[in-house]
């Protein structure tokens, strides 16, 4: 076995501290000597990968200063087909606050699951989300899928339940091009931070309340 | 405080021996197990009872009447014991040690070794459960520890005191016998051949201090007790230097049966991790019982691989002594 040196642990925000050297990471991957957090995700993978995602998903972005440079906070944001909208508010917090985005709502397909955790993506559980949330990262979670792109859909109540507490931040997401095709730069707007009243930690009041005020607040960037 | 600490023979059991007998609030150890502790320790007292032996068992512990129990009677199949003994070790030690202890009318704390398997994995399962996650374990050994929590948490609801479940992640390290870990020492190990699912360790060390810390501090409800961090099983293989092996679908049993020929039983639990992983999310124990740092998953995995090979040692040629002169 190789020399194993002391890794940080990181994987939250701008502690890139491995090198994205393509031979440096495949020779680290081989040898095993690299993190992985329990979510499954990868950094210096992300890290590596980063710039072709930026190239091939060109972004335009406003109210980038809406959204916290370090600490928790939860993206809720419109969904068309599901794929391509969270890659794009993915590359639009990269690209202008440094930060990696995790995703919610993993397919549970074999190997198209499991590559997706390695680039960040979560499980759909309020399990998991919580546990994102606790351990600083920054999660955006898509609202119900709209195919038509004609409004917003539904807030999931059953989540937002444990984002009680944290910054909660609407985005709304559009493709650039004619007839809702994604031609030109994707169009991404971040609002205020949602304010709701509390009643307590995971009161289903509450989060039926920032259901609904996420929701109506996604509309109003529209 | 009078502590009773059953499973003293094991690694856990030891440790956290070592740990109270350094606490002044601690007056007295006694620990029971049917094997002897793993070191020596200075002010504790051993009983070698074998949990099976419920009777004499439930006589020694009503007759000690501890204040605190901190129960690592708690046998992991292919640990140290076969996966069917395991659980009835299991089972036994639950049921004579901490219902004569209730008995005894003293017992104001029961701290219990749990682990991460109760929460079960798989399809509709999260990936990283916190305490307030639905359990529905699906392994033998999840299933005995929810059963010993049930049993725990029905004792402390009838005699009005805190039981704490500490939910571990898989124990190992160098010194520790972990069915895991000699699985992942084999020169060549079974992997999913088309995911590669995360696991955490934790380390024997940590787990005492968080023992010991749930009993100080007199803790109730489940917490999850995860190193920081996490491995893939691909990743641990490789880290260790070892060939990982693709396996598929029900070429796992023919995995299982050959691993265990080799050396390193394989109980469903194992295959489980290899399989589908282990995780869970541990930020409420690090508040609750202010843990501070503990091993994360990367280190422990990396001592695991530095544990010493066997090596045949060469006669060595007879040293004369040559006097000058």
């Amino acid at each position: 076995m190789g020399e194993v040196a002391a890794l940080p642990m990181f994987g939250v925000d701008l502690d890139k501290t491995q090198s994205v050297e393509p031979v440096d990471v495949i020779r680290r991957h081989l040898d095993g000597r690299f993190s992985i957090d329990p979510f499954g995700a990868d950094p210096q993978l992300q890290d590596v990968l980063a710039p072709l995602v930026v190239r091939l998903v060109p972004v335009r972005a406003e109210g980038m200063h809406h959204i916290p440079s370090t600490g928790p906070a939860l993206l809720v944001s419109n969904r068309g087909i599901g794929v391509l909208e969270p890659t794009a508010i993915s590359v639009a917090v990269r690209k202008l606050c440094g930060r990696r985005l995790r995703v919610v709502g993993t397919p549970e397909i074999p190997i198209v699951g499991d590559a997706l955790r390695k680039l960040g993506s979560v499980g759909n559980y309020p399990a998991d989300l919580g546990a994102l949330l606790r351990a600083g990262h920054l999660a955006a979670l898509p609202l119900g899928v709209n195919w038509l792109r004609t409004g917003v859909g539904i807030a999931p109540t059953d989540m937002l339940v444990v984002a009680l507490g944290y910054p909660v931040i609407p985005v709304l997401v559009r493709p650039g091009g004619p007839f809702g095709l994604p031609l030109l730069p994707w169009q991404v707007t971040f609002g205020p931070p949602i304010v709701v009243g509390t009643l307590g930690d995971r009161d289903p009041l509450s989060a039926a309340e920032l259901a609904e005020a996420a929701r109506e607040a996604v509309h109003a960037l529209a | 405080m009078r502590v009773l600490i059953t499973g003293m023979g094991g690694e856990l059991g030891t440790g956290v021996a070592q740990l109270l007998e350094a606490r002044r609030e601690i007056t007295e150890i006694v620990g029971v197990d049917f094997v002897p502790p793993r070191r020596r320790l200075r002010r504790s007292e051993f009983r070698r009872i074998d949990p099976r032996e419920r009777e004499k068992l439930a006589a020694f512990v009503t007759e000690y009447a501890p204040d605190a129990v901190a129960h690592l009677g708690v046998y992991e199949p292919g640990s140290r014991l076969p996966a069917r003994l395991a659980a009835e070790y299991t089972r036994a030690a639950a049921v004579g040690a901490l219902g004569a202890a209730a008995r005894a009318g003293r017992l104001e704390r029961v701290v219990i070794r749990s682990g991460i398997s109760v929460y079960g994995r798989g399809r509709g399962r999260p990936g990283v459960p916190d305490e307030d996650a639905p359990v529905a374990p699906t392994t033998p050994w999840g299933r005995s520890l929810l059963a010993l929590e049930a049993l725990a948490a029905d004792i402390g609801r009838r005699h009005g005191i805190p039981v704490a479940a500490l939910r571990m992640a898989t124990v190992a390290g160098s010194h520790m016998p972990s069915p895991l870990g000699r699985v992942l020492r084999l020169p060549a190990v079974p992997v999913p051949a088309w995911s590669d699912p995360v696991f955490q360790l934790l380390h024997a060390d940590d787990v005492a201090r968080s023992i010991v810390a749930a009993l100080v501090a007199g803790t109730d409800g489940p917490l999850n007790i995860v190193g920081p961090g996490a491995a893939s099983v691909w990743q641990a293989v490789r880290l260790g230097g070892r060939i990982p092996i693709p396996i598929a679908g029900p070429m796992w049993s023919v995995a299982a049966h050959a691993v265990e020929l080799a050396g390193a039983p394989a109980p469903p639990h194992v295959i489980e991790i290899l399989t589908k992983g282990g995780a869970a999310d541990g930020s409420r124990a690090l508040d609750t019982l202010q843990l501070g740092a503990l091993r994360s998953t990367h280190d422990v995995c990396t001592e695991l691989f530095e544990w010493a090979t066997v090596s045949s040692l060469r006669p060595q040629p007879q040293l004369v002594e040559v006097s000058g002169g």
